[in-house]
């Protein structure tokens, strides 16, 4: 289960507004607790590093991980997983989410429609990146 | 000696550390050798069938990724922070 405070949920929702009609993506740290239990304290807004059309594509920037990886264990804290957005798409993990993510990680996919949020799901892939499983989602 | 930073979700195979120490080593490759001798779960998760580090692995000393350096050939003095950084990408099509 994944549940996203209120201040870090703002951060996403505004990020995917604002990205649109472009992918938004962002870093997701929390308690690095027990799998399944993550608790979302920071959500940090990323440029969409893709190089091409953004509208259906996104890419992190590894640097912006290893930034909010070290801030995160600044905090006694860790990077529990990634966001991005699906511009008047439905919020699912598709083929391409699937085969570049990173097995273990909490994956939120936003549904943003004509510029405001729809629908938001999570999904955690697992070990070989076959398939991915639907995560309990929190939001405030 | 350098250490190396555990993403969350591999601090379970790594014995529930955020951090590994890895002594007597002298390049990357060595000291992710090392890592896997000590934790040896993280073997899979780090490495596929073929020994290649898997897609999704990226691997930096201090700021610099090492496919821009030498590789796992990179040297690592007793000072680096060698990061086990995934990436991530996607999208809707
Ligand atoms: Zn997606």
């Amino acid at each position: 289960m994944l549940k996203i405070e209120a201040q870090p949920w703002a951060v996403m929702v505004e990020h995917g507004r604002a990205c649109f009609p472009r992918e938004c993506c962002g870093i997701l740290v929390g308690s690095a607790g027990d799998a399944g239990d993550n608790v979302v304290t920071l959500a940090i807004a990323c440029t969409n590093a893709y190089e091409g059309d953004q509208k259906d594509r996104f890419e992190l920037d590894p640097r912006d991980v290893i930034k909010a990886e070290r801030a995160a264990r600044e905090q006694r804290q860790g990077v529990v997983g990634f966001f991005h957005s699906h511009p008047n798409e439905d919020a699912y993990f598709s083929a391409t989410d699937l085969k570049f993510s990173a097995p273990g990680y909490s994956n939120v996919v936003m549904s943003i429609r004509d510029g405001e949020f729809s629908h938001a799901k999570c999904f955690i892939a697992n070990f070989d990146q076959t398939a991915a499983e639907p995560e309990e989602l929190h939001y405030a | 000696m350098p250490k190396i930073l555990i993403p969350t979700p591999l601090r379970q195979f790594a014995g529930n550390n955020d951090t590994v120490d890895v002594a007597g080593v002298a390049t990357v490759g060595e000291a992710l050798g090392a890592l896997v001798t000590q934790h040896p779960d993280l073997r899979k998760n780090l490495y596929n069938d073929e020994g290649k580090l898997r897609s999704f692995v990226n691997i930096y000393v201090n700021d610099e990724d090492i496919r821009y350096l030498s590789k796992e050939k990179t040297e690592v003095k007793d000072s680096d922070t060698i990061s086990i950084v995934p990436s991530i990408a996607g999208g809707g099509r």
